[in-house]
């Protein structure tokens, strides 16, 4: 039984509405995208579930629960949590910064150990944005959203965790953190004049920060990205073998399990951020298109989701998690087809790699949570709760 | 599905309308992203897919150059004397490694030697073309190739594989004549292109080897081979996956070069001169083959396979003994009182009667100068065998003038000296022969001396084998060859055969210009020296083989001017100022077969002390591995039996000789010789005491 605006009151709050509510096409567009992710993962590895497709599998079905379980959340909780989840993954991502628990890996000092858990507080940090920079444009008026100098408060509240993650220095989450809060501002209506302004500076800061602001092996990616030919076994070889592994994969693949670029590995990180590139591959232009295609609905059904929602609130903070979502697919696309330099960015899952996925799972939560409790009104709540 | 109206009279109701427009756009915005990806998915999948499948497949599949086995080099009966043999070794390939620094520390832990070589294999690797494997340690033991490839998963560009070695089993015994092998380098690759020929991409292939010195040089394009090719479908590690029959081409081994040489003359050869220096050429003298041609001291070429330290290689070109010149064909020395049957043959040529007497009184005044005999005595009255069984210089200074140094020097030429011989391997001096044009001609070029008139004088000097004479142990082997030989003008051949076609004889050769009667004469001196009792070197001459007999001639040689007074290099002097020993000889006496040749060079005795008990010694062994001399040797002895000649040389009758003669004594006589199965293996050798 679908619920409407006629629905009865109390209807709306019962579980198996609730659940009715929620919107099959989405979970199945995100189950068959897992689905390809754990069939590539059990290709790489030679025909084994191990080491990675059984894991894919079973963290995903994990998630999916943990995602159905928070659509069934009120969006008044998540409105209530906004601001002390920001907060919190504020002070743990300063923690990491300053206090001896936070420790390198990979290169970025960016885990943090708790004793009883280590997290990456950055990638919870998205959810944590998105959601307080709906709360805090769900109580201002359209015209404050336009323009105003109120926008300080949302600028800062991006910038403060984009300068964090970025100084660990982890780029590419800082990047998406930076683009998913500029996404939210702009869906709450910035002025396009500002916008414009915005992007001309972005665009002449970019080359001075990319020179004097970066790391060596930063400032290495972007350049290989510009001229991978310049050291096709150093930097560039990774975007070379990546574009080798797309092109020879054809119109319809050299077959399952068949990739000679992934299987003899040539392709590296294919596990990982490349395995579009596995995909693209064995199943040549027909599979790779089709899961694009899947993506881009299913993002265009989380926005469609967001559109809908009754409450200011709901309606960023979906809209937020679904360009949040987005982002992940635009770069890693761009990334191993060529377009963009290689920034650690997962193909959401897709990629095998339990934090990515679980960020994208609580965010999608968030998008179906939306979606069944679209006629939730919010009041303005101006305290810290 | 949208419920709300559209009309903005609240600023919820702007709100709404602002953000459903930006839906619009970011949905546009995804779409027009989603479109961008597709339109470079369809450029690089559709529009460029044979272009990147051609890329992918040299990925994948790898066409490997098959090294070809390198022909082998074997001695006369078949021996292996450079061979290969499998050895394990441990490659880098510095693309594929992540960190050249970091690979080299791990394998320093499995390796311990390649630390102290790590300076020296970053710069080979640094040096070598990309992802061209460089090898940093060969001969690996099993548990060292079993400790690499265990870790070769965290030893990314580390390989180790088994390929051919060159091996030479007798070591130094072989080492101036085979040459060696060695890894070509860029001015091997310069030459090869100024030859105006394309360069065989083998050569970079690791572990190839090119000839460096003598055989192995001048045989290198027969012995190389052809390489072949092997399609393999490798990972990105370098690593083999699978093999493609169909698209492999075979190597073509190399061809066997087949010399005349006898390994087991040659080992006992090098062996006899002990810490000596100096060379020995045995020769067939019925055919020219060369038996034995030694350097003594040698090096041992495996060192140079795999590319030899600085540290020995140095210690080798400065020991002053000069291991690594060949004083077989390379080294000339005056040839002393082993140059006498030249000068006799060119006295009989003269016209000089044989049986004419000269008075030796210890020395003979010419001129303003007293050229002395070595015997300060005196030898009394000597005719011309006598002055060769005795080494009478008085009776050479005595007759030279008569037949002049031009006719010394023909007959020198004819009897092979200041003569390259085509025996297939470089590094022959072609040795002095003075004669009165060679002193004009070098005098001209030179200007060493302003005065281009020949002296009698000095031919006083050449006559007995010094001045300006110079030859080698080969051209010495040679001139004794020809005297025993008595009718062909013998040539040396080292080479028997390449890859199963026989190189010519050294007996297609014209006759020698000596009468019958002259060689004769000459052959009876040098068989009075060796079998006389009062010859110079009937002690040392002895064979102990039955009535197998040497003919020989000594040789002292002054390496230096003497001062005034000063008659023979002190004995205890300094190595470099001692005198060259020579010895050379046939045997048997009655019916030549094989001639040897040996210098020591700067001996601490003589030629009787220390070259002729040496020649002995290795020709003892040649005569041993001849059939038809065991056979002889084995034949139950003449009616009147003497007790073996090595009675006063307990060595002698110690030997496998004296064995066999009493062996033969005991069970006479055998209906067929038995076939040579014991041959001459190491034995100890003694230098006699000098007299």
């Amino acid at each position: 039984m679908t619920a409407s605006a006629l629905t009865r009151p109390g209807e709306r709050d019962r579980l198996s509405t609730k659940i009715a509510e929620l919107d099959w096409r989405l979970i199945g567009l995100l189950a068959v995208i897992a689905c390809v992710g754990a069939a590539m993962l059990y290709s790489i590895a030679g025909g084994h579930w191990q080491p990675w497709a059984a894991k894919h599998l079973l963290r995903f079905g994990a998630l999916l629960i943990a995602m159905l379980t928070l659509a069934m959340v009120h969006p008044k909780w998540w409105f209530r949590a906004a601001y002390p989840l920001y907060g919190v993954l504020l002070v743990l991502v300063l923690m990491i910064e300053f206090t001896p628990l936070g420790y390198t890996a990979g290169g970025a000092r960016n885990w943090l150990n708790l004793g009883f858990i280590r997290i990456q507080p950055a990638e919870f940090m998205k959810i944590g944005l998105v959601l307080a920079l709906a709360r805090w444009y769900h109580n201002h008026t359209a015209q404050e959203a336009r323009w105003s100098w109120k926008l300080l408060i949302p600028a800062g509240m991006i910038g403060l965790p984009f300068l964090l993650v970025a100084k660990q220095p982890d780029l590419g989450s800082a990047m998406i953190i930076g683009l998913t809060g500029a996404a939210v501002m702009f869906m709450a209506g910035l002025s396009w004049r500002v916008i414009a302004a915005g992007a001309a500076a972005a665009v002449v800061a970019v080359p001075p920060f990319v020179m004097f602001g970066m790391h060596e092996y930063q400032r290495n990616r972007v350049l290989t990205f510009l001229n991978p030919e310049a050291d096709p076994s150093g930097t560039g070889y990774n975007i070379i073998q990546s574009k080798i592994a797309l092109g020879s994969g054809g119109l319809l693949g050299k077959g399952y399990g068949l990739g000679s670029q992934s299987q003899l590995e040539f392709l590296p990180e294919r596990h990982t951020d490349f395995i579009f590139s596995t995909v693209a591959e064995e199943f040549g232009f027909i599979g790779s298109f089709t899961v694009l295609a899947c993506y881009v609905a299913a993002i265009l059904i989380a926005l469609r989701i967001a559109s809908l929602a009754h409450s200011h609130f709901g309606r960023l903070a979906a809209a937020g998690m679904t360009a949040f979502f987005a982002l992940f697919v635009l770069i890693n696309g761009a990334m191993v087809m060529g377009m963009a330099p290689v920034v650690g960015v997962p193909m959401p899952l897709l990629s095998y790699g339990g934090s990515s996925m679980m960020t994208v799972m609580f965010g999608f939560g968030l998008v179906l949570s939306t979606r069944v409790h679209r006629y939730a009104e919010l009041p303005k709540g101006h305290g810290l709760f | 599905m949208s419920s709300e109206p559209a009309i903005f009279f609240s600023d919820p109701n702007e709100r709404q309308g602002s953000f459903l427009r930006r839906t619009f756009v970011l949905g546009g915005l995804t779409a027009v992203g989603g479109l961008a990806l597709t339109g470079r998915l369809a450029q690089l999948q559709v529009v460029q897919a044979q272009e990147y499948t051609t890329l992918a497949s040299a990925n994948q599949f790898n066409f490997r150059l098959v090294p070809p086995p390198r022909g082998r080099i074997l001695d006369r009966g078949g021996v292996v004397i450079a061979g290969n043999r499998p050895s394990f070794r441990v490659l880098v390939v510095r693309d594929e490694t992540k960190d050249l620094d970091q690979t080299l520390d791990l394998l320093g832990r499995l390796l311990p030697d390649t630390v102290d070589r790590r300076r020296s294999i970053i710069r080979d690797v640094n040096a070598a073309p990309r992802f061209s494997p460089v090898p940093v340690k060969s001969d690996l033991t099993w548990e060292e190739f079993a400790r690499v490839n265990l870790y070769a998963n965290e030893l990314p560009g580390v390989m180790a594989d088994m390929h051919e070695a060159r091996f030479y089993p007798f070591g130094g015994a072989f080492a101036h004549v085979i040459g060696y092998v060695a890894k070509p380098n860029d001015r091997d690759i310069e030459a090869i292109r100024e030859r105006g020929e394309t360069v065989p991409e083998i050569l970079y292939n690791p572990g190839f080897r090119i000839g460096r010195q003598g055989v192995e040089k001048a045989f290198d394009t027969d012995l190389r081979g052809e390489a072949g090719g092997t399609r393999v479908e490798v990972d990105a590690r370098g690593r083999v996956v699978a093999e493609d029959i169909g698209g492999s081409r075979p190597a073509v081994p190399g061809k066997d070069v087949i010399l005349t040489l006898d390994s087991d003359v040659q080992n006992r050869a090098l062996e006899v001169f002990g810490e000596e220096s100096g060379g020995c050429v045995v020769m067939d003298i019925r055919n020219g083959d060369v038996l034995c041609m030694v350097s003594a001291p040698s090096f041992d070429p495996n060192l140079f396979v795999s590319g030899v330290p600085s540290r020995i290689y140095n210690a080798l070109r400065d020991y002053e003994r000069k291991p690594l010149l060949d004083k077989a064909i390379y080294g000339t020395f005056p040839p002393g009182s082993t140059f006498k049957m030249t000068s006799a043959l060119a006295f009989l040529d003269a016209g000089i009667d044989p049986t004419e007497r000269v008075v030796c009184t210890g020395g003979y005044r010419y001129g303003a100068r007293t050229f002395r005999c070595w015997k300060a005595g005196g030898h009394g009255a000597m005719d011309m065998h006598n002055a060769i069984k005795n080494s009478c210089d008085t009776y050479f200074y005595h007759l030279c003038n008569r037949a002049g140094v031009d006719r010394i020097a023909r007959v020198a030429q004819d009897l092979g000296f200041g003569h390259v011989y085509e025996i297939g391997i470089a590094g022959q001096s072609k040795g002095i022969v003075p004669s009165t044009r060679w002193k004009r001609e070098y005098t001209e070029a030179t200007s060493w001396d302003d005065d281009p008139t020949w002296y009698p004088g000095e031919t006083l000097s050449v006559a007995i084998g010094q001045g300006a004479l110079a030859v080698n142990a080969l051209q010495l082997a040679v001139m004794t060859s020809r005297i025993a030989n008595g009718r062909k003008a013998i040539h040396p051949r080292l080479v028997k055969s390449v890859g199963g076609v026989e190189r010519p004889s050294g007996a297609a050769v014209p006759d020698l210009p000596f009468s019958r009667e002259h060689l004769d004469i000459v052959r009876a001196g040098m068989a009075a020296v060796a079998n006389d009792v009062t010859g110079t070197a009937y002690r040392a001459s002895q064979l102990g083989l039955g009535d197998i007999q040497m003919a020989g001639k000594t040789g002292t040689a002054q390496s230096r001017d003497y001062r005034p007074g000063e008659s023979r290099g002190p004995r205890n002097a300094q190595w470099s100022r001692r005198d060259h020993a020579l010895f050379v000889a046939f045997a048997p006496h009655d019916a030549p077969r094989y001639a040897i040749a040996l210098i020591i060079q700067h001996a601490p005795s003589g030629g009787s002390a220390d070259a002729a008990p040496r020649a002995r010694e290795i020709m003892k062994t040649v005569l041993l591995k001849d059939p038809d001399m065991r056979a002889r040797i084995e034949r139950p002895l003449p009616p009147e039996p003497q007790a073996p000649a090595g009675a006063d040389e307990g060595e002698g009758g110690a030997g496998p000789g004296g064995e066999v003669t009493g062996a033969a004594a005991a069970a006479p006589p055998p209906a067929a010789p038995a076939p040579p199965t014991a041959t001459s293996g190491p034995r100890p050798y003694l230098a006699e005491p000098p007299r």
